[in-house]
């Protein structure tokens, strides 16, 4: 078996210089643009070219790394994984079930982990090598079905954490003082997987598969015994992501790792591997996975937004590929793409048809841009304040999170700390991840820690998770302000507060009971199931329920995913369900409108709606009377608010122990402890909702 | 064309499950069957399967498309800013299409023209639609339209027969047309045998061009069906729609390698995956569990091809059924 491969593959090796074997796929154009990046971001962000930069990079491409690694295999034999991040997300809940749950101490539970991984891994082999069931197929199946999973044993909720810090020094330690641990695993694997697909016997036959399985077959491969095991590596390295991705953020939720598959993708193709099989190199994957973490990493250090990099990877990849596509067409062929592929022809009307989409596409963004831009500008005059606060000479920079940029509740917050922030005169930097997102929010607090910034304010999607690089950059001398939702107590300075989760759930309650009369059923549609803030209100409100109103029922919390339409949906079949319902609460933003909108179209007069939204998305509603309430605090003060205690901390005016902290035009604002209080929870309804506008 | 068990077997074990799912929810939750809650159903499962009927023409021709979603979220912004400025609804649908299509136009130059392959094309115009549009609009809703963006102006009942009667005249236009017109023969002829299909005289380029632009097209009309239920357009709509549309068509039996398939299969395909979240909530069945039982109707209409002894029996480890045009 072994001497028809060598043999097979000998003919190719003639005629190759040392580009070709270096870099068989034009791997060197990726070479050139990791030069770009670095020379474009070592000017443009701070502190891009150090060490300590790029020890975090790796840190943070770890996970991915692992799946583009044993993606890589998968792809060259002209298959596909969809379902690694799914299998990160069931791996994670199932080693935090086993741990915390069934009592088993932490490395017994790794390993029955890995074991969960394999056995994922050996489902999708199966389905595709003893059904022979397209891999794309079989795989978009497994990743619905281990998220659901996951998500199913967890009911969504469960996040376990409190890690023994040995556990957790696997994710988050340093080895020589600047080495992130998780290196030494990741270092090895690349060794590992290199030496495999390129030294031995083993990794030559993936290439032949990839070109043709049929004919490898005929040479004696054993085609499915390969296949089952590059699906069975998959799972297995999928679960070992998921054991460092815990012991990174010091939490396992069934949302771990959503997405990683896309971007481990990428980083296979970036690198030059044929989707069609055939080819691609384990230093081309390395490649790719360091030009997509790059750009990422070095947009955030020039304080750019990180959807460029989106934009930016994607262009990159169809340019890759074509350039790769070009260059190909005289050079020396390894693939069998077909013959036929060689005349690409392109007509005029093509070239007129992309240069109009294009056009098109700059003409969209430069007018949705143009209209946000004076949107804003509408909304709230132009308040220039005299900027008497600022110490003269010094432009505090102050980086304000928030937990998913994309939610109205979040650019509200925004426009608030906009206004404080030109009012003092200082810096803001606004970034976060566009959805719920964890993860990246450890990214961008580790990147603001390397751009050095005087302040970082964050709004806490997972405390366990961030409370480590907040108390790492509170020893590099930076200011640590949380605001709408805390961390632990020892990793900040102040924690702005807006209202505690027991003032929302109680608010909330009484306004239900109010509009009901004190008796009747009522439903709850939430935000995503795994939501920390929201689990934590229906707590508040399941005990306030039982403390004080025993005739009111709750009767069904229903998902929406953050998703207007998801809640319309949920809405229409709550209706239908529990026909006696006379309440919906909504406590998501973009929840009430949809709830509103459904209980309309119902035509049930009966049926009211409170909850927690923005004045603006709901006034229709309360208008017109179906929704009867919202409550909220001021999210425009919350940002102003926000960015005065920051600067206040970053010019010392603002320490432990003062009970209260000028906030401009909100006055002095009190100081309890180390919160600063914004006050009660604000109820809106038809009387005052025209005064506001956020 | 003479209907025969053998030729539709794969249409009617979809047909059989859907079947099943309705008589377990109708036993244990005959309300289900109440009017109103069917009306609910076909209208909000009216713009999925309009994508599915373009996702199926994608896949019989040997492609696919996963950015919809993101496509689909262009639209819906696009048709809210265009109705603010005050356009004519009708003006305000033709420009929508016409942005879906420019959109679905591009991928099908980059996969037609330019041989790049579809699902990388379509990975990289999921991540730039979706990360563009967020960059531009920062994820804010398109709010306060005109009064006469809403169900075009008309009332809800007039309104919804609308959207139901557009999506009713798109799918049978398209199942006709797949079946009984040259265009949809040479789709089915190209995604069998690109290779064979150009020797034959079809031109495989221009027929994947046409098909993504009918793509693009078909997504800007759901975008807007969808949008004109609602009084605002949310900046995050469309995730996820891919999976969904590609979900639906494969459980309805069209053959991911490209030429076999029908339409009637991906509606039974809507009808069977767009029903379950309903259903589990008539009968009580917690949420959470939603996930995990779309993930195993794949793997059960999978499995089902080797009970019914339709394997794929060329190129069996491709991902998409491209090479077979070479062995």
């Amino acid at each position: 078996m072994d001497v028809s491969i060598s043999s097979a593959n000998a003919p190719l090796k003639i005629e190759q210089g040392w580009r070709e074997r270096l870099f068989p796929n034009n791997e060197w154009i990726l070479l050139i643009v990791l030069a770009i990046e670095c020379a474009v971001f070592g000017v443009t962000g701070n502190n891009f070219l150090t060490a300590g930069n790029f020890f975090e990079i790796t840190r943070l491409s770890v996970e991915i790394g692992l799946l583009a690694l044993v993606m890589t295999p998968i792809i060259i034999t002209g298959g596909i994984d969809l379902s690694v991040g799914s299998m990160m997300g069931l791996a994670a809940v199932v080693m935090g079930g086993l741990w915390r749950d069934a009592g088993l101490p932490i490395w017994l539970a790794i390993i029955i982990t890995l074991a969960i991984g394999l056995l994922g891994g050996a489902l999708n082999a199966v389905m595709i090598t003893r059904l022979k069931s397209p891999p794309l197929i079989v795989t978009l199946g497994t990743f619905s079905l281990f998220r659901g999973i996951a998500e199913g044993l967890t009911r969504g909720i469960e996040n376990y954490s409190g890690f023994s810090s040995s556990f957790l020094f696997m994710g988050q330690g340093y080895v020589f003082g600047v080495i992130p641990t998780q290196l030494f695993i990741f270092v090895p694997v690349i060794a590992a997987v290199w030496w495999w697909m390129h030294r031995t016997a083993f990794g030559r036959s993936l290439y032949a598969i990839g070109f043709s399985p049929e004919g490898s077959r005929h040479a004696g491969i054993r085609v499915r015994r390969r296949l089952n095991i590059i699906y069975c590596l998959s799972g297995l390295a999928s679960s070992l992501a998921a054991v460092i991705y815990v012991a990174h953020l010091g939490q396992a939720k069934s949302d771990a790792g959503t997405g990683y598959e896309l971007t481990a993708i990428a980083a296979v193709v970036l690198g030059g591997a044929s989707i069609f099989g055939g080819r691609g190199t384990v230093l081309g994957t390395v490649l790719g996975l360091f030009a997509i973490v790059l750009l990422q990493n070095g947009l955030r250090l020039s304080g750019q937004p990180t959807e460029m990099a989106g934009v930016l990877t994607g262009v990159l990849l169809v340019v890759i590929i074509m350039a790769d596509r070009l260059f190909r067409r005289g050079g020396l062929r390894l693939t069998t793409e077909s013959v036929s592929e060689e005349e690409f022809e392109v007509k005029n009307w093509q070239i007129g048809v992309l240069s109009f989409v294009i056009l098109l596409a700059a003409l969209i963004v430069a007018g949705t841009n143009w209209m946000l831009v004076r949107s804003i500008r509408d909304d709230h005059g132009v308040s220039v304040a005299p900027q008497t606060q600022q110490p003269k000479g010094k432009k505090n920079v102050i980086a304000m999170m928030p937990k998913a940029k994309g939610d109205p509740y979040f650019i509200s917050c925004r426009k608030g700390a906009e206004d404080a922030a030109q009012e003092l005169g200082a810096e803001l930097l606004w970034d976060g991840p566009t959805d719920l997102d964890p993860a990246k929010q450890n990214e961008v607090v580790e990147a603001w820690i390397t751009r050095g910034v005087d302040v970082i304010a964050v709004s806490v999607e997972n405390k366990e998770g961030i409370s480590t690089v907040l108390r790492k950059a509170r020893a590099r001398g930076i200011k640590v302000v949380t605001w709408d939702a805390d961390a632990e107590k020892d990793a900040r300075d102040f924690f702005v507060d807006q209202a505690t989760p027991q003032g929302i759930g109680e608010t909330l309650t009484d306004e239900a009971a109010r509009i009901m009369g004190g008796k009747g059923d009522f439903a709850i549609i939430t935000a995503s199931l795994s939501a920390a803030n929201q689990n934590e209100w229906i707590k508040y409100i399941k005990q306030h329920l039982a403390e004080k109103y025993p005739d009111m029922h709750l009767v069904t919390i229903q998902p929406s995913d953050g998703d207007r339409d998801r809640a319309f949906q949920e809405t229409q079949n709550v209706l239908k369900v529990y026909p006696n319902v006379k309440l919906i609460m909504g406590i998501a933003a973009p929840a009430v409108p949809g709830i509103a909108e459904a209980v309309k179209q119902s035509g049930r007069n009966d049926v009211k709606v409170t909850g927690l939204s923005l004045p603006n998305m709901c006034k229709p509603y309360i208008k017109e009377g179906i929704v009867d309430s919202i409550v909220l605090w001021n999210t425009l003060d919350l940002g102003y608010l926000t960015v005065y205690a920051s600067n206040a901390l970053a010019n010392g005016t603002l320490k432990p122990g003062d009970d209260k902290v000028n906030a401009g035009r909100l006055k002095d604002i009190q100081v309890a402890g180390d919160e600063v209080m914004l006050g009660k929870p604000f109820i809106f309804n038809k009387d005052n909702i025209d005064q506001f506008d956020f | 064309m003479a209907f025969t068990v053998e030729k539709y077997k794969r249409e009617i074990s979809a047909a059989a499950a859907f079947a099943v799912l309705l008589i377990v929810v109708g036993i244990a939750a005959p309300s289900f069957f109440e009017a109103g809650n069917l009306r609910d159903l076909i209208v909000n499962n009216a713009a999925t399967m309009l994508i599915a009927v373009g996702m199926t023409v994608v896949i019989l021709a040997g492609e696919i498309d996963i950015s919809v979603g993101s496509q689909f979220a262009v639209c819906s912004i696009a048709a809210g800013m265009l109705a603010k400025t005050g356009l004519p609804i009708v003006f305000v649908f033709l420009c929508v299409l016409l942005i879906g299509a420019a959109m679905g136009a591009l991928n099908g130059l980059l996969i037609g023209s330019f041989r790049l392959p579809s699902i990388i094309v379509t990975l990289a115009m999921l991540v730039i639609w979706r990360d563009a549009l967020r960059w531009s609009t920062e994820g804010a809703w398109v709010q306060d339209l005109p009064m006469d963006f809403q169900w075009f102006g008309l009332r809800q009942g007039p309104g919804e027969l609308v959207i139901v009667g557009v999506t009713l005249v798109l799918f049978v236009a398209a199942a006709w047309s797949m079946r009984n017109m040259v265009a949809g023969r040479k789709v089915y002829a190209v995604g069998s045998d690109a290779e064979a299909a150009r020797l034959a005289g079809i031109d495989p380029q221009a027929v994947v061009f046409w098909v993504f632009a009918v793509m693009g097209a078909l997504v800007g009309i759901a975008a807007l069906l969808n949008a004109i239920r609602f009084s605002a357009v949310p900046g995050n709509a469309g995730l996820g729609l891919e999976l969904k549309a590609i979900a639906a068509v494969v459980v309805g039996g069209t053959a991911i390698t490209g030429g076999r398939g029908r339409m009637v299969g991906t509606l039974i395909g809507v009808a069977l995956l767009g029903t379950i979240g309903t259903a589990l909530t008539f009968v009580g069945i917690n949420p959470f569990w939603e996930k995990a039982i779309q993930g195993a109707i794949i793997l059960a209409a999978l499995a089902s091809d080797v009970v019914l002894g339709r394997l794929g029996t060329n190129g069996r480890f491709d991902l998409i059924g491209k090479r077979t045009a070479q062995n």
